[in-house]
């Protein structure tokens, strides 16, 4: 946020700009302020390292104390780092609806059994998928990414923006394929929201649209 | 000049009988006061309570019906910032128009602006839907990247009382600083820490007084402008709208008139008891009195011709949908409410053409009394009756307030009189330092005889 | 899938359902339950359509049903099926409640030895009914049906047969014995024959309410509108003629109150004048009612109606003058004297030379027929003599919709062993001692033929909610069960052989039976086009119409219990949103009234919302009055539809049952009698009436503008404009401040949002007012699409509702002139210069580029100032939590809120909210067009309300689209105009003037 003044409002910017010269002064502390607490926050927003050739030998570490790993922790210890990042597999291989749905939902079980009616016998978690599998019991996962419910986040024009606005998966979700376990990469907040959207309209010189009720009805 | 407010010529204090005199208003209270008190704190708390009730439940708990969605609560609310406005008046332009009578009821009104705004403050918080978010009206920077709308009047709002009350509490603290000084040198205990506190270590040195006169000659213009500013705000909310009734030019004086006229009733009706229970008879006089009466007649006819305007444009403009809301408002289902308004308000404020009302204190009362009733329904009647008969006939609905409110109504009061009371108890309600500059120098009073 | 498996379903969506309710926090934990294996053609997110058919009433519309991860959440119209075209009315739309209507039988019941009912096995239960079919013989077994013609009825029927029981009663309170009974010695066929609507352009209706609950509402105002409606300098006329103005009749260009019951005889005295002057070429065969005819002379039929003569002959002339067509029914159809009045009307269409051109016999509306009241009678007569062992009942609910006086329940308990297949406790489940619930008809297999020609589907679209099972599969179970002969009559393993089995004999062409099949399925049914049969005036004809017409009754009034329109025979009782819809015509909510005319009420001192005593020689009810000027002064009405002892808790001893009211003993033509003398006696309690309505005159306002025919013709002749004092002229310098200001806002707009379009579009709607007939089906589907809750009748006695979209009634003349009625649906009119709008502190209320009035929820802090700013009052403020299931406002209990729009946010405590113009369709297919790549077509977006409108009265598009319908009628300089125009909101809404077609 800029120092100098609060940000103008993404609505009614003709006003607000006109407001905000008016009170920079007097705000000017309070901008301060909130610098502070923006950069604080945006902690948790870091750009992603992209992956360079040599990582495609990554191989995913050995996990002694998942105590310590970030994100809320699932019934089945599924890990990405070595699914998407070890053995490459593509995200949409098991997140099937991405590309179509507003909803992407998660895989269901059937669709982990496709390999692991062989793959990974005696690991003691893919045992636990069989379990599941086999008395056909649900897999209650934790959500990690929850948007409230006001919020109207089609997820399929955002995967679908790829070529168009050089989006990928990891501008939100961070870096999957190095997550041993996975945890909120992005603030999910309205101003990281807003702050991509007017990145990308100044990059591609268009309108992300930053209208409220885009995502809100 | 100094005649105008002399204390009655055969006893004219000293010096020392005055802080003497004034200081002793603040003894040891009587039980009385504690009753009095204890009452206060009672319904202050049943206000409370009702408070949280709604804000568990919802607004439904209150009476509103669609189509009349501003009730009670805004009525409260514009009433109390009302009250306020009479306070600045009496303490600042009288001040800079050196009308020393002034001197002995500025301070009891300048507390009573304070105290009026703070009470005045709380309503916008009860009234709106979700209290919790109630902050979002302030301009500050979020995350969200979004602002208020200062297009709306609600906003110009949060900025008038806001800035009301700042200015007002400040001038009545400065307004302080000498009289507090005088009575820290005669109490004890935690008191004396408050007074020390208050005082600002003062000293009384002419440079402590160069200072303290421009101070307070400033905040005095500072504060005479919001006299007119903060009310006209307040009255933009309704002219602002496209609601008949509401959408009227006339509106900001019409309010400030208004204002003033319901504060000066407040005064003369926190005045009464003082002046009886502190034996302030020799300080607060009846010439006091009278120039408030005058102050209540200039106002109330402001107001009454207000009302007249109102009807009037109503009819000369053609706008049928105007026309409709007054003859309404006169003869629809709310006419108990325009006609007590019209009563209290336009009528009775007449008899202070008469010196023998002007001057008796127990009519003066009375009379107060009716018009803080008068200018409370003032409020409810613009407010209720004219959101009651809008534009859509299939949409027009009939509301009356329900125990809530009347509630909260109540616990405002309380609010409003437990400060007082405190107030009254602990700090000079008679200014010390300007009833004796209006006294003359004691070698003077000598050649006088 | 069961219920615990549902809701967590729920939980992929991260809204909508269960977890919708859970408010706003990001903090509290979701949980995500993927399918164990995926169901075909079902994505998490995306919307799955099944054709299904609606059986709320008899009409039989198809329906398309909607479904969101394994859950149907909202019903529209099928556009295949050849009745209702895509179309529904407000019972088809409240289809979804009756599924997961908090009070339905979730598993099987049986009465135990302490009198109340517990659960029992399915087994144990199919168990204690073969043991006792065993022991009793077949002629003491009774089944009573509702109107289910199709794979069930014949089930039934087979079934029974092979039990050698008597056949199977079908009962439909709102029966057609009149009709059948008149057709039958008028024109030897009791079938009920096809009205063509849109051909007609003269309609004279005898009481046939075609537009409430008539035969097919939905389908006959469509044609209606179709044949009636403005359209370029022609319209129809239509003139109905019945002591009460129902909501059909509002849409009548005249209104014709005769003596109660004597609506025949006018029918007779106009056939009269259209023989006599042979305004028609009358066929020859008319002779043989000559003598019929003679006897009605327009002179004594004008004593028997108190219509005057002059009248008669101008009806007569007019009826004559175009193609016409004269019904009788509804309520007309329900007095003593109904058959003669319906003979009396097809009398008048045979001598107009109607019959074969609007009256067409061949595709006979329900061709199986239905059982009249008076076998119900004598059903009941036999059980309380007790030679009735066992009783099932399915589809009907006699107990309540048959006269109390008949003593159906009483008798019941008479009958050793019953048993009730219905899906809620109504008031005869309640006295059954086993209830079987069946499937909901959204979860079954099932096929229904509305009209001879026409077989539609149903499909289960999605699993049980409850532990019910379908009635069709019990009774196949317990044949097996039976075993011997019974047994072998049936070959088909379960309820949906049966149905496919049925439908190989219906299948005409010769492909592979699965590929018709799917079709069917996909279409909704089969439909064909059978034969017309053409009719003569048979020789009985005469005797028929020889009603005795009732006398005016001096004192006493006349009754008359009419089936409500959106409760119909009761039926929707239990069903939220019909319980808060207001009564199209009276605007009432949540419970029943008296329609009372002012005079009569003035004369008998009785005020508005007073508890009226009413009492006839066989009942007294007390119930509030309304008064009515749409109603005849020695006339009284009294909805039918409430008054149920049971029925769950939205129907439950809610109002009174008029029914109660009327004679047992049925009619000569075997119905039920609704009219009856009674008194009134004014208790003086008074109870507020739980309306929305404010006032229903306009003050001259201008809100709901007519004009007529005639002034439309000759624009030259200058007809003193109506309202003219509002019609206030803008100056134009303020309309020129105004263009500038909105090009602003428009250049401000494209920074800040693209809507897949190069050009913003301005989305507008527009209504026709002389379409609009005020049936308020696109109110419920409002509240179907966009999570509306119900408040209950407490809170709407406080206008407290929450419908989003209303419809207006207000009453012009009345008195001396003549009674027109008005209506107008009133909703957000997304004002390009929105009062609303500047005042929000917080820009909750704002306007969106494409030229919305947004309502940002999550960001409202509850001032309410938009809503006082509000010209329109159509801003709606959360008074309570209807969301929070703690609170005593919770409107969606469970399973309820099963049917919560995920697309939808739902409103928490303390926010404003309106009508979106369905935003969240608009902002769909946005995204769908992104994907796609293509741009916008005019009707892609379609909103609720414009959806299921029967008359086609709304249209939505983009203003700034030069093609598109709306901008043609928004530009309507004959008719168009906005509500309120002279403030300047400039109004995305705009009204096309109702035309009344006045005679000349």
């Amino acid at each position: 946020m800029d120092p100098a003044g609060p940000e103008p409002p993404v609505a009614h910017k003709g006003i607000m700009t006109r407001h905000a010269i008016l009170l920079a002064g007097s705000l000017a502390t309070v901008s301060v302020l909130a610098f502070v607490i923006a950069t604080a926050s945006g902690k948790a927003q870091g750009t992603p390292q992209a992956t360079t050739a040599a990582d495609t030998a990554f191989e995913a570490p050995e996990i002694t104390d998942t105590a310590s790993l970030e994100g809320p922790r699932q019934p089945i210890f599924f890990r990405h780092d070595v699914h998407a990042g070890q053995y490459l597999i593509d995200c949409q291989y098991c997140h099937v609806n991405t590309e179509v749905s507003p909803k992407p939902g998660i895989p269901t079980v059937s669709s982990c059994m496709n390999c692991h009616l062989v793959a990974g016998t005696g690991i003691a978690e893919v045992d636990s998928l069989r379990a599941y599998d086999r008395d056909g019991r649900e897999i209650e996962w934790v959500e990690v990414h929850d948007l409230a419910q006001f919020v109207h986040f089609p997820h399929e024009v955002h995967v679908n923006a790829e070529e168009e606005f050089e989006l990928v998966c990891e501008d939100c979700h961070g870096q999957v394929d190095r997550m041993a376990q996975i945890y909120q990469f992005g603030a999910l907040k309205m101003g990281w929201c807003l702050d991509c959207h007017k990145e990308k309209s100044e990059q591609f010189d268009t309108v992300v649209s930053t209208d409220c009720s885009v995502c809100h009805y | 000049m100094a005649t105008i407010a002399q204390p009655q010529q055969d006893a004219i204090p000293t010096y020392d009988e005055v802080t003497r005199d004034i200081a002793a208003t603040l003894g040891k209270p009587k039980p009385g006061y504690f009753v009095l008190l204890g009452i206060v704190l009672v319904v202050l708390l049943i206000g409370a309570i009702a408070l949280m009730y709604q804000v568990r439940y919802g607004l439904g708990v209150a009476g509103y019906r669609p189509p009349v969605l501003w009730g009670v609560y805004i009525t409260t609310f514009v009433f109390w910032v009302g009250i306020a406005h009479s306070g600045t008046l009496i303490s600042a332009i009288l001040y800079l128009f050196r009308s020393a009578w002034r001197t002995s009821v500025y301070r009891t009104a300048e507390a009573m602006t304070v105290f009026a705004v703070m009470t005045a403050g709380l309503f916008p918080l009860i009234h709106v839907g979700r209290i919790w978010y109630a902050y979002w009206l302030f301009p500050y920077p979020n995350q969200r990247q979004l602002w208020v709308n200062f297009k709306s009047p609600l906003v110009w709002d949060v900025f008038a009382v806001s800035t009301y009350f700042t200015v007002s509490t400040c001038f009545l603290i400065v307004g302080l600083i000498p009289d507090v000084a005088a009575i820290r040198d005669l109490a004890t205990g935690w008191r004396k820490k408050l007074y020390k506190l208050a005082a600002l270590s003062w000293r009384g040195t002419d440079q402590q007084w160069r200072h303290y006169t421009r101070a307070y000659l400033y905040l005095a213009a500072l504060a005479t402008p919001l006299v007119l500013s903060v009310h006209s705000v307040v009255s933009w909310d309704f002219a602002m709208s496209i609601v008949p009734g509401w959408h009227a030019t006339i509106f900001a004086p019409y309010f400030v008139a208004g204002a003033i006229y319901s504060g000066v009733a407040m005064v003369v009706t926190l005045l009464v008891p003082l002046r009886k229970v502190f034996n302030m008879e020799r300080y607060i006089t009846v010439r006091h009195f009278e120039n408030l009466a005058k102050l209540l007649l200039l106002t109330g006819l402001i107001v009454g011709y207000a009302y007249g305007v109102e009807y009037f444009i109503a009819w000369y403009s053609g706008n049928p949908f105007e026309r409709a809301s007054f003859w309404n408002r006169a003869f629809g289902e709310y006419w108990w409410a325009t006609w007590t308004m019209i009563l209290c308000n336009g009528v009775l404020p007449l008899f202070l053409f008469f010196k023998k009302i002007r001057t008796s204190i127990p009519a003066l009362f009375v009379l107060s009394l009716f018009v803080n009733l008068g200018m409370w329904f003032e409020r409810f009647v613009i407010i209720v009756v004219s959101l009651s008969f809008e534009y859509e006939p299939y949409a027009m609905g009939h509301y009356t307030p329900s125990w809530v409110e009347f509630a909260i109504l109540a616990g405002s009061f309380a609010w409003f009189f437990m400060w007082f009371l405190l107030f009254a108890k602990n700090f000079p309600t008679v200014s010390i330092t300007e009833v004796k500059e209006i006294i003359p120098m004691p070698r003077k009073r000598r050649l006088h005889e | 899938m069961n219920r615990r498996r549902f809701l967590k379903v729920l939980g992929v969506t991260g809204g909508g359902g269960a977890t919708a309710l859970s408010g706003c926090s990001t903090d509290n934990v979701e949980k995500l339950i993927p399918y164990l294996v995926p169901p075909e053609n079902e994505i998490p997110g995306l919307a799955t359509w099944y054709a299904s058919t609606c059986r709320e009433c008899p009409a039989g519309c198809g329906f398309h049903v909607r479904v969101r991860e394994g859950r149907a959440v909202k019903v529209e119209g099928n556009p295949n099926s050849p009745i209702n075209q895509g179309k529904l009315c407000s019972r088809g739309q409240a289809a979804t409640q009756g599924l997961y209507n908090p009070d339905r039988v979730r598993a099987p019941l049986s009465r135990g030895d302490n009198g109340f009912f517990e659960p029992i096995t399915w087994d144990a239960a199919l168990a204690r009914i073969t043991e006792r079919l065993n022991a009793v013989s077949g002629d003491r077994v009774w089944f009573v049906t509702g109107n289910e013609a199709g794979a069930f009825d014949s089930l039934v029927s087979e079934w029974l047969a092979a039990l050698g029981a008597n056949p199977s009663i079908v009962y439909e309170p709102f029966g057609y014995e009149a009709m059948r009974h008149a057709n039958r010695v008028v024109f030897g066929s009791d079938s009920i024959p096809a009205y063509d609507f849109a051909a007609a352009q003269y309609v004279l209706s005898f009481g046939a309410d075609f537009m409430d609950t008539w035969l097919s509402p939905v389908e006959q105002t469509r044609q209606f509108s179709e044949g009636h409606s403005y359209d370029s300098g022609r319209m129809g006329r239509y003139v109905h003629v019945e002591p009460r103005m129902s909501m059909t009749a509002m849409s009548a260009d005249e209104w014709i109150a005769p003596n109660p019951g004597t609506e025949g005889a006018l029918a007779l005295g106009v056939a009269h004048v259209i023989v006599r002057d042979r305004l028609a070429s009358v066929p020859s065969d008319v002779s043989r009612i000559q003598t019929l005819l003679d006897r009605n002379d327009p002179a004594s039929v004008s004593g028997v109606t108190g219509v005057s003569v002059a009248t008669i002959e101008r009806l007569a002339h007019e009826f004559t003058a175009h193609s016409s067509l004269a019904v009788a029914g509804g309520v007309g159809a329900q007095h003593d004297q109904a058959h003669a009045s319906v003979a009396a009307a097809n009398i008048l269409n045979y001598v107009a030379g109607n019959v074969g051109n609007t009256v067409t016999f061949g595709a006979d509306i329900n061709p199986s027929g239905e059982s009249s009241y008076a076998s119900v009678a004598s059903l009941v007569d036999d059980m309380a003599a007790g030679r009735v062992a066992v009783l099932f009942v399915h589809g009907a609910d006699p107990a309540y919709a048959t006269p109390a006086n008949l003593g159906f329940a009483a008798a019941m308990r008479a009958v050793e062993f019953k048993v009730s297949f219905s899906r809620f406790l109504d008031d005869t489940a309640m006295e059954a001692d086993l209830v079987l619930p069946d499937h909901d008809p959204l979860e079954q297999w099932n096929d229904f033929e509305p009209r001879a020609g026409v077989y539609t589907l149903q499909q289960p679209v999605m699993q049980p909610v409850f532990d019910t099972r379908q009635t069709g599969d019990v009774l196949l179970a317990l044949a097996a069960q039976l075993g011997g002969s019974v047994a072998a009559t049936f070959t088909a393993a379960s309820y949906k052989d049966y149905l496919q089995a049925r439908w190989q004999r219906l299948q005409r062409d010769r492909r592979p039976f699965d590929v018709f099949w799917t079709e069917a399925l996909q279409r909704g049914g089969m439909w064909t086009e059978p034969g017309e049969r053409a009719v003569r005036l048979a020789a009985g004809a005469a005797t028929v119409a020889e009603g005795t017409w009732p006398q005016p009754s001096g004192e006493q009034l006349t009754l008359i219990a009419y089936p409500s329109p959106a409760l119909y025979d009761g039926r929707g009782a239990n069903r939220p949103w019909l319980q808060e819809l207001p009564d199209p015509v009276t605007k009432l909510t949540w419970n029943s009234w008296l329609e009372i005319n002012p005079v009569t009420a003035e004369r008998l001192g009785i005020a508005d919302g007073e508890m009226i005593e009413v009492s006839s020689a066989h009942r007294t009810v007390t119930v509030s009055a309304h008064l009515y000027p749409g109603i005849k002064e020695d006339v009284v009405a009294i909805p039918m539809g409430q008054g149920h002892r049971w029925f769950g808790r939205y129907a439950g001893a809610r109002g009174v049952n008029v029914l109660d009211l009327l004679a047992a003993e049925p009619t000569e033509f075997g119905g039920m009698g609704h009219f009856t003398a009674v008194t009134l006696r004014n208790t003086k309690d008074y109870e507020p009436a739980a309306t929305p309505a404010g006032r229903s005159r306009q003050m001259g306002r201008g809100i709901a503008q007519a004009t007529t025919l005639a002034a439309l013709a000759h624009p030259e002749e200058q007809h003193e404009e109506e309202h003219s004092e509002h019609a206030a002229p803008v100056p134009e310098h303020i309309e020129e401040v105004l263009d500038e200001w909105q090009e602003a806002q428009y250049r401000e707009w494209k920074q800040r949002g693209n809507y897949a379009a190069e050009d913003l579009p301005r989305w507008a709607m527009a209504i026709d007012l002389s379409k609009c007939t005020g049936c308020s089906a696109c109110v419920t589907a409002c509240y179907a699409e966009n999570n509306i809750p119900t408040v209950g009748e407490k809170l709407m006695r406080r206008e407290r509702g929450m419908a989003w979209l209303r419809i207006e009634r207000y009453f012009e003349g009345g008195g001396d002139e003549p009674l027109e009625v008005r209506v107008l649906p009133m909703m957000c009119q997304h004002c390009g210069n929105a009062p609303c709008e500047p005042v929000c502190p917080v820009f909750a209320a704002y306007h969106t580029p494409d030229g919305l009035n947004a309502q940002v929820y999550n960001r409202c802090v509850g001032t309410r100032y938009c809503s006082n700013n509000c010209p329109y009052k159509v801003r709606y403020f959360n008074w309570w939590d209807h969301s929070n299931e703690n609170d005593a406002a919770f409107s969606f209990p469970d399973p309820l809120h099963w049917l919560l729009n995920p697309d939808v946010t739902v409103r928490s405590k303390g926010v404003m909210e309106k009508c979106t113009f369905c935003v969240q369709r608009i902002r769909g297919k946005q995204n769908e067009l992104k994907l796609s790549g293509e741009s916008l077509q005019d009707g892609d977006v379609v909103p609720a309300c414009q959806q299921t409108c029967p008359a086609n009265a709304i249209v939505f598009g983009d203003l700034n689209d030069p093609d598109s319908r709306v901008r043609a009628m928004a530009t309507d300089s004959e008719r168009g105009y906005h509500v309120l125009g002279s403030l300047n909101t400039r109004p995305a809404v705009t009204y096309l003037k109702k035309v009344t077609n006045s005679a000349d």
